[in-house]
């Protein structure tokens, strides 16, 4: 199993969740987060604006679902024609074990 | 090393902490987090609290349809919903024993949306005051 991490535009979260919903991929979780990327912040004026609100998603998903998902981000959570600076990031982490509370057993 | 990561209720944050406690593993990491599980496929799993919320909800100002769709996404799972984000680093034989105690804390009778645990693997760790790496880091 994977751990999905993608820190996406808030503005961009509903409709990338509402989308891997109806893909069969419900289970998420999200949080508010500030950061910056590779540009260090944006500079407006004399003032730079480093701590930019984000919005963190974190999905546990099977090995081979991960095209699909990451794809379905990438797809949607792109902002222009090419994409534009501050889109956000998508981090895969592997997850040894994962335990459902209500059922008591391993498993998704 | 491991790291536990826990989606929690809300309400059973002072549980999971006690239970941590008495497990052994003091030290750990909570956030606010908004959380939703797996779609509820079997409709009879919601169908009591679903009655029980329909009996509170409806009024003379509001349409029947338009409570009974709010009250099924409330249950059904396609709403988020604030949860605590556990995150607790341990060594690897304490693994079974943490997850343990935070399925028995956890556990509610409704049999839906008590949370999920995550064991994901740590390269390293370093303790900031004093510089040690690795095992001597988490505790």
């Amino acid at each position: 199993m994977l751990l999905i991490r993608a820190i996406v535009r808030p503005e961009k979260k509903d409709e990338v969740l509402a989308e891997l919903s109806s893909a069969g991929f419900n289970a998420a979780t999200m949080v508010d987060v500030v950061g910056r990327g590779k540009q260090k912040g944006i500079r407006i004026g004399g003032m730079v604006y480093d701590e930019i609100p984000k919005t963190l998603i974190l999905m546990v998903i099977p090995d081979d679902a991960k095209e699909t998902v990451i794809t379905m981000i990438l797809s949607i959570a792109k902002t222009g024609t090419g994409g534009t600076f501050g889109d956000g990031k998508i981090f895969v982490s592997p997850v040894d074990e994962v335990y459902t509370i209500s059922k008591g057993t391993a498993g998704l | 090393m491991k790291e536990i990561m826990a989606v929690v209720r809300m309400k059973k944050t002072g549980a999971t902490k006690k239970a941590l406690v008495a497990a052994g593993v003091a030290g750990f990491t909570a956030v606010k987090v908004m959380g939703r599980g797996n779609l509820v496929t079997d409709p009879k799993a919601i169908e009591a609290c679903k009655e029980k919320l329909l009996s509170m909800g409806m009024d003379e100002f509001s349409e029947s349809w338009d409570t009974e769709k709010m009250v099924t996404s409330f249950l059904d799972g396609s709403r988020f919903f604030p949860r605590r984000l556990f995150t607790i680093l341990v060594h690897d034989d304490d693994v079974p024993r943490v997850i343990e105690a935070i399925v028995t804390a956890n556990k509610t009778e409704y049999g839906i949306g008590d949370g999920t645990i995550f064991v994901l693997p740590v390269s390293d760790a370093v303790r900031v005051r004093t510089g040690e790496a690795g095992e001597a880091a988490i505790w």
